[in-house]
This record gives structure tokens, sequence and C-alpha cells, in this order.
């Protein structure tokens, strides 16, 4: 008797997030139909992005009211999103890999705590902050030391060339993307590695590991499932990182970055900078347009999840068949 | 009216979060919005505009005890999207709004408050304090990447005299949608017809591909960038003369209409607020940008709250109305104790007059 509206609750609770989720793509296809119906596929692989001159009449293309010269089209920040978050996690991984193992491993037992403490305030600390602190120290540094340096080093690669007279880029986003994801993956690992049982440990020791190898080759392995769970959090995080972004990109629009100091936009921060201008059309086009590119960025980042997943099945399998 | 208020709520409520519900939730639970003589009113957009606002409201308020003015700094594009809707009383903007905005909300008051500048400003090792002279083809030529370096012989030719560095310009545009914006790619639209045709101006235009050129946020973002880039450029507002002195940027003079160099001063700016005061419709709504005269500097602009001529209580309406015929009176808002501070010219008394009879229209 007890247990039915107990059920019934619990059922409709857990029945709001999948419904949230919904709503939320429902919404947004609903809205951007107009600017889907106006934009075509060319959307997508279209470099211009112009809100086209909201000071003169609209004018009448395909059935639709839009500014004239309008056209919205979104690679280059497709282009970017991807591009930081795939630096940042190139970064990022072997960093928070070699930093959780230092806690749990390495670290003196009475350090742990405090150190495992401080990871987990960086990763709460609000990207503005990291924006500003990118801003007024990281921008500078790689103006004047990080891009000549790669320039001399790995100067002879194309991407490497140039160095920047601006340090505002691909370059400083992905760099204040890594700092950000680099908590998220450190704790996650770390947490972790603390449920590595004992006996398992000792085991590899028996063997005659060192202790960089009981860690690498006997736990790593153990927690893979947790390390691609942290992983796909902080590609979450990178990809819809939005203010930090946008203060360190140098916004780029119409053209795609050739180098790793160009500067870039990604589709989260390039919705913000553009939505106070967007407001200001009469037709609505630029809106929806923007609306638009949140629901290509809710499903570039479900792809990338799905293929995220099926590379930690394929590690399963293929661990599986190797004993 | 309906579907147009709702669909514009629609549109905040998903990409601007809760902003705009959570002012609307404040105001409605203000205990003191029960009694008739207290009014709440929200004043939000240009964040240009902004500073001004925060030493009007304390003054203004201290005078009218019952009368709270909340204000906020969003950009001109939602201080009209917002004036429009209802969610504020007041939309602060540094452009007018185009006969398409008007057209699909009729009623909308755009009212000069004030008058602003604009400076061309620069980075160049040396030549900070020489006042390097530019015009707006060679803007248009640097913006739109045909001038890349500070030596080409489109810059040489109008500052004899300077020896300009061989090397590349770094050009900043705001990547935020801004007032500054519209006024700048103004000048190079009304001054070089190929800008004027192919870019053209807005608060947010489609910058060519600029190899080098960077964006930045707001105009703290475009002084802290150039300030730190050199050979770089950028367009600022006036409002921020100190930090552009403190970051030892140079002011460019930019060459007017009638041809001559001129730098923003109150004799330049207020020469070119004469010249189109004669001009200024009785809606206001016109471009002060590249005015006719020997004197005149070429960018300045009206600073516009923009209201809805139909508010939702006559309580409300009479607040808005006493506020702003404050604000736009030579012995109010626009006294020099307030102006000063922000670099802005108060309207010339014909302005004044047109501005207030906007502002008796609200109702």
């Amino acid at each position: 008797m007890h247990a039915k509206p107990f059920r019934i609750g619990t059922v409709c609770l857990a029945a709001l997030i999948p419904g949230m989720l919904i709503a939320v793509v429902l919404f947004l296809a609903l809205y951007s139909w107009p600017a889907i119906q106006f934009n075509g596929v060319g959307f997508l692989f279209r470099t211009t992005w112009n809100l086209g001159n909201l000071y003169a009449d609209p004018v009448m293309v395909r059935g639709m009211q839009v500014p004239i010269h309008a056209q919205y089209g979104i690679l280059v920040f497709i282009v970017g999103t991807l591009a930081t978050s795939a630096i940042a996690l190139l970064i990022a991984i072997p960093v928070s890999l070699g930093v959780a193992i230092f806690i749990a491993e390495g670290a003196p037992p009475h350090l742990r705590p405090t150190l495992s403490l401080i990871v987990e305030l960086l990763a709460v600390v609000p990207s503005v902050v990291y924006g500003l602190w990118g801003i007024a120290v990281l921008v500078p540094l790689i103006a004047h030391y990080i891009a000549p340096a790669l320039n001399a080093v790995l100067g002879f690669i194309p991407f490497f060339a140039g160095g920047s007279p601006t340090g505002f880029g691909l370059l400083s986003a992905s760099l204040v993307l890594t700092l950000m994801v680099v908590p998220i993956i450190t704790a996650t690992v770390y947490s972790a590695l603390l449920q590595v049982a004992r006996p398992d440990k000792e085991a590899a020791y028996a063997l005659g590991a060192m202790k960089f190898e009981v860690a690498v080759r006997a736990m790593l392995p153990m927690v893979r499932g947790s390390i691609v769970g942290a992983v796909i959090l902080g590609l979450g995080r990178a990809l819809g990182e939005t203010m930090a972004v946008l203060m360190v990109s140098g916004g780029a629009i119409n053209y795609l970055p050739h180098t790793i100091t160009t500067p870039i936009s990604t589709m989260a921060s390039f919705i913000v900078s553009q939505l106070d201008s967007a407001e200001q059309d009469p037709t609505g086009m630029a809106v929806r347009s923007l609306a638009e590119i949140a629901l290509v960025l809710f499903i570039i980042t479900v792809i990338v999840n799905v293929i995220a997943r099926m590379i930690t099945r394929g590690l399963h399998v293929g661990l599986a068949s190797r004993a | 009216m309906q579907t147009r208020a709702s669909e514009t709520l629609l549109r905040r409520t998903f990409l601007l979060g809760t902003i705009g519900g959570t002012t609307l939730g404040l105001i409605a639970l203000d205990p003191r919005q029960a009694a008739a003589a207290n009014v709440t009113l929200l004043e939000t957009g240009s964040s240009l505009l902004y500073p001004l606002f925060n030493l009007w409201v304390p003054k203004y308020t201290a005078m009218h005890p019952g009368l709270r003015i909340t204000t906020q700094s969003t950009g001109s594009g939602t201080g009209i999207a917002q004036a429009v809707s209802g969610v504020a009383q007041i939309g602060a903007s540094d452009a007018y709004m185009s006969f398409g905005q008007l057209k699909k909300s009729p009623g909308i008051l755009n009212i000069p408050l004030a008058i602003s500048a604009q400076t061309v400003n620069y980075n160049v090792p040396g030549l900070n304090d020489k006042n390097l002279k530019l015009s707006g083809p060679v803007l248009a030529g640097i913006y739109g990447g045909k001038i890349t370096k500070w030596n080409d012989p489109e810059i040489v030719k109008i500052n004899a005299g300077l020896t300009l560095p061989d090397h590349g310009i770094t050009p900043i545009h705001r990547t935020d949608g801004s007032g500054d914006t519209f006024i700048f790619t103004q000048y190079l639209s009304f001054s070089t017809p190929a800008w004027g045709n192919g870019v053209g101006y807005g608060t947010t235009v489609s910058w060519p591909p600029v190899q080098g050129g960077i964006g930045a946020i707001g105009n703290p973002g475009m002084v802290q960038a150039c300030g730190q880039t050199p050979h770089s450029i950028a367009y600022i507002g006036v409002s921020f003369h100190d930090q552009i002195a403190k970051a030892g940027l140079g002011t460019a003079p930019l060459q007017n209409r009638a041809g001559n160099f001129v730098l923003p001063t109150p004799a330049t700016v207020g020469a070119a607020a004469g010249a189109l005061e004669g001009k200024t419709p009785p809606d206001e709504r016109i471009s002060l940008i590249y005015a006719p005269g020997a004197n005149s500097y070429p960018i300045i602009n009206y600073e516009y709250a923009i209201v809805n001529s139909k508010q939702a209580s006559p309580e409300i309406a009479a607040a808005v109305r006493d506020f702003l015929t404050w604000a736009v009176d030579p012995s109010g808002g626009n006294a020099p104790e307030f102006l000063d501070a922000v670099k802005f010219l108060p309207l010339t008394p014909k302005i004044a007059d047109l501005s207030k009879r906007q502002i008796a229209k609200i109702g």
C-alpha cells in the first residue's frame, strides 16, 4: 500500500530529467525552425557570418523576411569549438593523470587531503576568473614568450609558425580551457584510484613492480572506465565553456584558423557575443540563427559523447579478447 | 502586442536565462510597490551610459523619496529589447532604432539624453604623443585588410614629418554588440563608399578577415588589448579618456567632412553637434557622424533613452517623465557636475527642447 505513492513519485522525478532534455531540444528545434529553413545545410559549411543591414528595410528571401545581405555560416565556430577542446584535452589528460597518481600514490599521506581539496577548489573557480587571468597573464605571456618560442622550435611546421603579435587566439583559449578541465579530470581519477583494492596493489608489488609501474600498469587500467568518464566530463565543460573563451580567443569571424595562434571563436562564446546585436534584428532571423547554433552545439556534444562511450566499450572488448 | 511581448519573453527566457525574469520577480515582490507613492524603475542597456545613470540616480532619488531606480549595464541591443518588451522602463542605447524596429514596435520613443564622442587610439611605440593623423578611408583600409603596415603610403601621405615604422598593424574591434561599433562603422561607411556598400554599419558587423586582427570585449577590453599590443589600433568611447591616458595610448586627429584633421575637444564635438542640430527631426533619430563644418569632430552621437510611450500605470509614466525631464535639463542631469565626469557634452537648448517634447508623450 505504501509502496505505490513512493513508486509513482520516484518515477515522476526520474522522468523529469529526460523530460527536460526533450523539452530543451524540442524548443531549440521549433524556435530555430525558420532559421533552419533559411540557412539550409550550408549553415554548417559556410565561413561567413553577416547579420545584414539591420538599418535597411528587410527583404524577402525564399519566402522569409530577412535583413538585406544577411548570411549565416558557422563553420568557423564549429572548428574553433572542436579545436580548442581537442588541444585542451590533449594537454589536460596526461597532466591530470600525473597529478592524480601523484596525490594518490606519490605524495606524503598526511598531505593528500589538502592536495585533493586544492584540486577540488580549482574545479569550482568561476570561469570568468580564469578569463581575467587569461587576459592579464596568459595572453601577454603567449605574445612575448610562448608564441616566439614555438615559432623558433617548431616553426618548420606551418601550424606552429608565425608567432603572435597579440597573444589572443586558439592557443590562449585552449590553455585556459586546459586549466579548467585539469581539476575536473584529476579529482575524478583521484577518487577512483582511492578505490583500488589494497590486495591488487600488493599483488603488483609482489611481482616486483616499482611504484611507478604499479600506478601506471596496474592501477590505471583498473580505473579505465573512470578515466573515460572523467575525460567526458572535462570535454563537456570545454565544449560548452563561454565566458573565459570569449575573453581570450580574439573573437575571430569570417576566417578559419591556420596556425595555433590565430584568433578563433567557439559556438558558445559566439552566441553570447552576438546576442545583443541580434536582438536588434526586426525580422528575428538573427536570434533564431543563434538558437540554431545552440542546437548544433547540442548535437555535437551528443555525438562526441557517443563516440567516447563507443571507445570505452572497444577498450573493454579489446582487453577481454587479449585475456 | 501581446504575442510580440510573449515572444520576446520566450526568447529572453531561453537565451538570457533568468535575468529578465528575476528582475521582474524582484520588482513584483518588493513590498513597497504596494503603496501608490512608491515606484520602482528599471534602467538597462548601454555600458557607455551606465556610469552616467549611476551618477544621476543617487542624486535624483535622494530628492524623490519613495522612488527607486535600478541600473544595469547590459548592452544597447538588450536595452532596446527590454524597453520594448516592458521589462525595463528605460532602455539605454548608443544607437537609435531602425525603421524596421519601429515598425514592429510603434510607440517607442528615442530620446537623446546627452552627446558622446569616440576616439580612435593607437599604440605605436615612440609615436603615442605625436597625434598621428588618420582618415576614414585609411581606417577603412586598415579594418578592411588593404592597409597592413604603419608605413603604408596612404598613412605616410597624411603624416608628413613623422617617421612611421615598417611594422604590421593589429586592428582591434569589438566582439560584443556595441554602440561604439555602430558609430565607428558609420564613420567608415559615410567617408568611404566602398565600406558603406560592402561591410556597412551596425552594432556588430561582418568584419573582413584581417591577418592578425583581433576582437575585444567592452571598452575596458579595448583599452587593455591596445595597451598590451604594440602597433595596434582601437576605437574607444570618450568616457574612457582617463584609462586611455593611463595606458599611454595615442589619440588620432580624424579627418572630417571638410578635410581637416581634428581632435575631440568640447569645441570640435560642439561644432559637429551644432552643425546637425537644425537637421534633427522631431523623433530625433539621426546620425551625427561625419558632420559638415571646418571644425567638426567626425565621430559623435546622441546617447538615447529608449522608452515606451505607453507605460504600465500612470504613476510609473509620471516617474519616468519627471526623471527624464530632469535628466535633459541643463540645471539637472545635463549639468557639468554629472557630464564632465564621463566626458559627455550637454544637449544644445534646441535638442533638449525636442527631447522634452518627446518625454511629454509618455503616458
